[in-house]
């Protein structure tokens, strides 16, 4: 049995593993007919990853889920696979990499892109600390990448894998140019990785983020932004009395007045 | 040069690597004296880390960053590890759940804990979603524990090394025990691994957070100092728990019914339900108040006009509910509450139900709100499905409601 791979086309999580086996000659079969919402919440899917997300593998040896660790295990069948580097060092700075994409970059793209896409609730304030965080992840990486091509050593690793993915994610949903220009040379380092043969072969053409587009959701949200506390519906209520004008307030005054008096 | 780990003592981050350093004798220093927030700032420790974030790790060959990273680091720096399990697929799945800690529990937990100490803005709906992803992930964890003694085949490795040191850091701030209790095995696995000598050598002794820290009312980074300073006597101090950059000091409370144990329900919550559910009232608005009332937290009042056979004009009476609620405003934060006017025609009967924090009618609104002593108040028994029923009508403004059409139904939220 081949390996399979649970997930929906498109999906940049499986991509990680799709182009890992391109690296390494291995043959990862992508599920048909795989229906978002639906195939990954079958009591079969559930037993494979307790959390119900994708993507997993499904290996002769039983299941394997969280992309990285996928990509991970891709890589692995190969030995010696040079997508891990040649040293213990270089091993370890492509994990750090690794790790550093999914923990400042994917997860600070997916905070600031699900709230709006509707998947999170969105506040401004919110979104503008992970906006933040994003732009000092990009920095980090832009000064790093200023003087290497590649994350690590002078080839295509695991690591450039899963940066370039993680970056696809944000360059077509939600970066757009005007964003990523503080970072020239992320998108140098960018679209060097997608344009690499085997890269292609799996993700395709990419198309930038159109910034029209953004400016579309931005729009969309701004009308939804804050959910209202809208009133509940109101009873049908009797008028109430009519305010009195001021001359007959000023009338009844004199008459309490003169009842006083007497 | 033996490997130096830059961070703070407490760090459980760094906690990670230790362990990991324990269980494959690799000797790891910890650097002395440092100080977060200055030591992560300098030019050396930029150079290492670009982020400036802990821990880093230094070694004869350069620096590695990224907590999960340094723990491989350490535990591949033996040669083959049993802390990786003993074929591919353990292997894999040792990697697995390491990201599974990393992108469920880890970021889940930060999510709710630290707007709550004034790192982030706080907001209760992006709160509310941190908590049900956690949720989600310790309910996976839990089938996963169910029948696993580990996380990977049947000794620990770096995945239980990981995971340990992620829930370590929830169990000490913010998971008290009425939450984890929902995950037994979770529980039973976490107690297991904070007491392995080799876990415990590096962690020492062990205490599960009593109180969820309470909301930040302002994000407090201008005066760290005078906060720090404040700590140790406010907080109930969560021992040798790391030391954040900034303490959070209580607020002080005001009210006593800011004293009573934290509960579960957050009344805005419920009040924003309230406000937002526009159609299937009863399934969505309903169901959620039962899954959020908290019963020990939180008491539910019937109360009934006294001298009903009065409410001869409908608009005086109305007015009379109108400003019984204006009153009722100096306990907003502690109350909901639903007025009704029943009754075609005169005499119009009121009846209402609250909702108070604590088991008692609150003191203090007995004592300013002089329109409390114009109703009987009866407390709603939950055990009575009439009851139950009642209250349930009572907030959706059910009609007919008791055999008669409803005149008017005001809500103070």
């Amino acid at each position: 049995m081949a390996l399979v791979l649970h997930a929906g086309s498109g999906n940049k999580n499986a991509f990680k593993a799709l182009i890992a086996a391109e690296y390494s000659g291995v043959n990862v079969e992508l599920v048909k007919d795989f229906q978002m919402g639906v195939s990954n919440h079958t009591p079969d899917f559930l037993k494979m990853n307790p959390i119900g997300k994708v993507s997993v593998l499904e290996t002769t040896d039983g299941p394997v889920f969280e992309s990285n660790a996928i990509a991970r295990y891709v890589a692995r069948m190969k030995a010696d696979n040079p997508l891990y580097g040649s040293s213990l060092m270089e091993y370890s700075h492509i994990e750090q990499w690794i790790d550093f994409s999914t923990t400042e970059v994917d997860a600070n793209i997916g905070k600031w892109l699900y709230p709006r896409l509707g998947f999170y609730p969105y506040v401004a304030v919110i979104e503008d600390t992970f906006i933040t965080a994003l732009k000092r992840a990009l920095g980090a990486l832009d000064t790093h990448l200023a003087s290497n091509t590649y994350l690590v050593g002078h080839s295509v690793t695991l690591a450039d894998i899963v940066m370039a993915c993680n970056l696809y994610h944000g360059f077509t949903r939600i970066m757009t140019k005007s964003f990523t220009s503080e970072f020239p040379h992320v998108e140098r380092y960018f679209w060097t990785m997608v344009n690499q043969l085997n890269m292609k072969k799996v993700v395709g053409d990419v198309n930038r983020q159109s910034l029209s587009h953004q400016f579309k959701t931005r729009l969309r949200h701004q009308r939804s932004k804050s959910p209202r506390m809208p009133r509940r519906k109101q009873r049908r209520r009797k008028p109430r009395r009519r305010p009195r004008s001021q001359s007959q307030l000023k009338k009844q005054r004199r008459k309490k007045r003169h009842q006083n008096q007497s | 040069m033996a490997l130096v780990l830059h961070s703070g003592s407490g760090n459980k981050n760094a906690f990670k690597a230790l362990i990991a350093a324990e269980y494959c004798g690799v000797k790891v220093e910890l650097t002395k004296n440092f100080e977060m927030g200055v030591s992560n700032k300098t030019p050396e420790f930029i150079k290492m880390n670009p982020l400036g974030k802990v821990p880093v790790l230094e070694t004869p060959d350069g620096a590695v960053f990224e907590s999960n990273a340094i723990a491989r680091y350490v535990a591949r720096s033996k040669g083959d590890s049993l802390l990786w399990g003993g074929s591919l697929i353990e292997y894999a799945r040792v990697e697995q759940w390491m990201d599974f800690g990393a992108t469920e529990v880890d970021p889940n937990i930060a999510r709710w804990l630290y707007p709550r100490l004034g790192y982030m803005p706080y907001n209760a709906q992006s709160e509310e979603f941190g908590i049900a992803g956690l949720k989600r992930a310790l309910e996976a964890l839990n089938t996963h524990l169910a029948s696993n003694t580990f996380l990977v085949g049947h000794s620990v490795t770096l995945a239980d090394i990981v995971i340990t040191c992620n829930l370590y850091h929830g169990f000490a701030r913010i998971l008290t025990k009425t939450f984890t209790s929902e995950f037994p095995h979770v529980e039973r696995y976490f107690w297991t691994m904070v007491n392995q000598p080799n876990f415990k050598k590096v962690i020492g002794d062990f205490k599960q957070a009593e109180v969820v820290p309470p909301v930040q009312k302002k994000a407090a980074p201008a005066k760290p100092k005078e906060a720090k300073k404040e700590a140790p006597k406010a907080a109930p101090k969560p021992a040798e728990v790391e030391a954040p950059e900034e303490e959070a000091p209580k607020p002080k409370p005001k009210n006593p019914l800011d004293l009573l144990p934290p509960s579960k329900m957050v009344l805005d919550d419920w009040k924003r339900l309230y406000s937002n559910t526009k159609s299937n009232f009863h399934d969505v608005a309903i169901k959620g108040f039962w899954e959020m009332y908290d019963p020990e937290g939180y008491s539910l009042w019937f109360c009934d006009y006294k001298y009903q056979e009065e409410n001869t004009v409908s608009y005086v009476t109305l007015n009379k509910v109108g400003g019984f609620l204006q009153r009722m405003d100096l306990c907003r934060k502690y109350a909901f509450g639903k007025m009704l006017v029943i009754g075609s025609e005169a005499p119009f009967k009121v009846k209402g139900l609250w909702l108070f924090r604590g088991q008692d009618i609150p003191e203090f609104v007995m004592n300013e709100v002089y329109d409390m002593e114009l109703y009987e108040w009866t407390k709603v028994d939950l055990s009575d499905e009439a009851q139950k029923k009642r209250v349930e009508a009572m907030i959706e403004d059910l009609e007919p409601f008791e055999g008669q059409a409803l005149l008017d139904a005001k809500c103070f939220k």
